[in-house]
């Protein structure tokens, strides 16, 4: 009887690891150049490609991945570099993230782009910072990761101006007085930007229902019950893609007539494909509205059409998310610090960071002296359920 | 061989083993893969230990390592904080409710007390099932242990949802090294003990072990006690090795990884578990991450069939060969013995002379 516990439970534990393994990723899209001869500057994106973020992570590089596309050269001190990607996999796991990095730190890389997730991106700092690379962080908005540190960068907004922008529209918009917030257990993205959103509502008179769900929870019911009942008048569920997909089925079919407000992880196609064809009222914060940059979006959509495991990445089609427009930007900004610097040398990169300004598709960027960009807007969308697209709504600013 | 030439030889080794390890910092950044791999691996080595010592050596089939881990690897945290980052890493707590530290081996000493404290309270209405039972008593704890240290309303002391961080670490790949050394080595003493007898004892026949006048209630007890002592032990060095923690990572998924390598090292070996730990360790982090690069090419033939992933399926491949074709593990259960190792040489040796015709050996 142990004997048998013990089979199905290693076979069980093989599966996964099997099921994880077939998840496919886009070939490094400088194909063939990389090895050619000459001078080869190494860029590491430190994202996920398998694990809870494994798609957030992959439309992340993908931005990278066109960018190193359009522009795969770059002038370091008057010599032309090929700009190499190498592309490792965090699992989206905290325990997997130092060695992950430390694969990149060996690999010689001169700066490291990542990481979607602000958990791994976390636990992986401390091996870049050992070992002296800059790292440039694309999505994550904890604002513990960057607070103290002075390799971390990041090019977007911060948890706490993201829950207040939240909490300003819903204020502005909806005059909301009761806001139902719903977060998950365990997760740091999902609580920190819960609270935040919490504490910037509280301040402008409004009242706050709280609740939580367990991991691998798919019965979001009882929570939209709830919600209707304290008579809330918007819904915050900050949360991953995937349940956000079921919350929102499941929100549709009970008639949930209140606003969906979330942050920037609902800002992908999943939530488009869900929200098609059903009476719900979602709206999230973001980086990027499409249609802001049609030379960038027309080319994206090329090229994302015309590679089959890009599109696959992408989720099925050419909607572009702004986790890619992201990624997009960190390697330009990466490209400008390699300039800046005037030599591959990861020191020197970090140096020239501080001062590297550039006007990216998502905005200008410059980093203030904790190493965070200077922004002061989001994007507000609407999900259109009729046409499946993202309407843009407003640019939404706070007065830090 | 003598008691005493054998203790020599077995201090020798291990002397020899960390003067290596010592050279190799010197020569190799510190950077470098091999570290990581050999720091991941100690710490493996010691709960997998830890989970032989239960599963293999006791015969109770416990999967609740991962649960008396993050008890460890919290303790230790929440200990070593210094007063000053406390009220960085408690963001949302305005710098939790423990306003102190103590030092480091302390802390690692109190993260085993605590992994031993709540194994003592769940072993008592815990122990009295078996096999799948136990098994599935011990997981549901693990669970709900993660669950309770995600929990808002205990924020102030776990910090809720968030990570930790900013508590000290090691640099040096001798310090896991000695830490989990010390520790295998009392494991070790405690095996060979009457206790250890005892424990074995009850893995072969438990009737059999009642009736020669052990107390079963007691050893098993005492089995639990000590296996989740040193488990606790390796999350608070496996928290300073990732210099962050947060409780979603101690899934039941932790666990089936150490059970992964006390089967792949064998059941009822010690050695096994240690060469089993740095193996799986170095494959699934390092060896194979070379299968991941889509660039890869034998000559001008593009390996086409490589992609990030890929490396998993190699993985998979490679323990599901082991769990069908070499059922006992690496080891068995034998052991690991300079005077086995003898043994084979001389067995060769021997052999050899023979085959050339002479009979002169010594």
């Amino acid at each position: 009887m142990k004997k048998r516990i013990l089979s199905v439970l290693l076979a069980a534990a093989m599966l996964s690891t099997l099921l994880a393994g077939c998840e496919r990723k886009p070939e490094a899209a400088a194909d063939g150049t990389g090895s050619a001869d000459g001078n080869v500057v190494r860029i590491g994106v430190f994202e996920p490609a398998s694990g809870d973020n494994g798609a957030g992570g992959k439309q992340e590089t993908l931005g990278i991945q066109y960018a190193n596309y359009v522009t795969p050269t770059v002038e370091i001190g008057g010599e032309e570099y090929t700009v190499q990607l190498d592309i490792v996999d965090n699992e989206s796991s905290n325990d997997k993230a130092p060695s992950a990095a430390a694969t990149l730190v060996s690999d010689g890389v001169s700066v490291v782009l990542g990481s979607y997730g602000s958990g791994v991106s976390i636990a992986g700092s401390d091996t870049f910072k050992e070992a002296g690379i800059p790292v440039i962080g694309v999505t994550c908005t904890n604002p513990q990761i960057t607070e103290g540190n002075t390799h971390y960068f990041r090019i977007c907004f911060l948890d706490p101006f993201q829950g207040t922008v939240l909490a300003n529209f819903a204020n502005d918009n909806f005059g909301a007085k009761k806001a139902y917030v719903l977060t998950k257990l365990g997760d740091d993205y999902s609580t920190g930007l819960g609270y935040y959103f919490t504490q910037a509502f509280e301040a402008l008179g409004g009242e706050v229902v709280e609740e939580t769900f367990q991991e691998g929870n798919s019965d979001f019911t009882s929570y939209i019950t709830s919600a209707k009942n304290e008579g809330a008048d918007v819904f915050f569920a900050p949360s991953s893609t995937e349940v956000a997909a079921l919350l929102v089925e499941q929100a549709a079919s009970q008639g949930l007539e209140i606003p969906l407000l979330a942050g920037d992880t609902w800002d992908s196609n999943v939530i488009l494909n869900a929200a098609e064809g059903k009476n719900v009222d979602i709206y999230v914060s973001t980086f990027y509205q499409e249609g802001g940059d049609p030379e960038f979006d027309a080319g994206i959509k090329e090229w994302i059409n015309s590679d089959s495991t890009a599109k696959a990445n992408n989720g099925g089609d050419d909607t572009v998310s702004g986790l890619t427009v992201m990624g997009y930007d960190a390697y330009y900004v990466a490209l400008e610090a390699l300039k800046a610097a005037g030599s591959t040398d990861p020191a020197a990169v970090n140096e020239a960071l501080w001062d590297v300004t550039y006007s990216g598709v998502s905005g200008d960027i410059s980093f203030n002296e904790i190493g965070d960009a200077n922004r002061d807007a989001a994007y507000i969308k609407h999900a259109n359920t009729e046409t499946g697209a993202w309407d843009f709504v407003a640019e939404q600013s706070v007065a830090q | 061989m003598k008691k005493t030439t054998k203790a020599i030889w077995n201090v020798g080794l291990i002397a020899a083993l960390l003067i290596l390890l010592f050279l190799l910092e010197q020569v190799l950044p510190s950077s470098s893969m091999l570290f990581m791999v050999l720091k991941k691996g100690a710490i493996y080595a010691l709960v997998a230990v830890s989970m032989n010592l239960l599963n293999g050596f006791t015969g109770l089939f416990s999967l609740g390592q991962a649960g008396f881990m993050l008890l460890g690897a919290y303790t230790y945290a929440i200990l070593t904080i210094p007063v000053e980052s406390r009220a960085s890493v408690y963001q949302y707590f305005d710098g939790g409710i423990v306003q102190f530290s103590i030092p480091v081996p302390l802390a690692l000493i109190a993260g085993g007390i605590v992994a031993a404290v709540f194994a003592f309270l769940i072993g008592l209405p815990v122990l009295r099932l078996k096999s799948d039972y136990l098994a599935i008593a011990t997981l549901g704890f693990a669970e709900i242990i993660r669950a309770v240290f995600q929990w808002d309303k205990l924020g102030p002391l776990t910090n809720g949802s968030n990570l930790l961080r900013n508590f000290p670490t090691f640099n040096s790949v001798l310090y896991p090294f000695i830490v989990a050394g010390i520790c295998i080595g009392l494991i070790v003493l405690l095996i060979n003990s009457t206790y250890g007898r005892a424990f074995k004892a009850i893995r072969d026949d438990e009737i059999a072990a009642e009736a020669m006048g052990i107390n079963l209630a007691h050893h098993k007890q005492l089995a639990f006690v000590i296996s989740s002592f040193f488990a606790g032990v390796s999350g608070g060095l496996l928290a300073m090795y990732q210099t962050t923690i947060q409780a979603s990572m101690f899934r039941s998924s932790m666990t089936y990884e150490i059970l992964l390598i006390v089967v792949i090292g064998g059941i009822g070996s010690i050695t096994g578990s240690c060469i089993g730990s740095f193996l799986f360790i170095a494959c699934s982090e390092w060896w194979l991450r070379f299968l991941d690069n889509s660039n890869l090419y034998i000559g001008d033939f593009h390996l086409t069939f490589m992609r990030p992933g890929f490396r998993k399926v190699v993985f998979s491949i490679i323990i599901m060969a082991i769990v069908l074709f070499y059922r006992k593990g690496i080891m068995g259960d034998r052991e690991f013995s300079i005077e086995a190792v003898q043994k084979f040489f001389r067995k060769r040796f021997k052999k050899k002379q023979t085959v050339e015709g002479g009979s002169s050996h010594e």
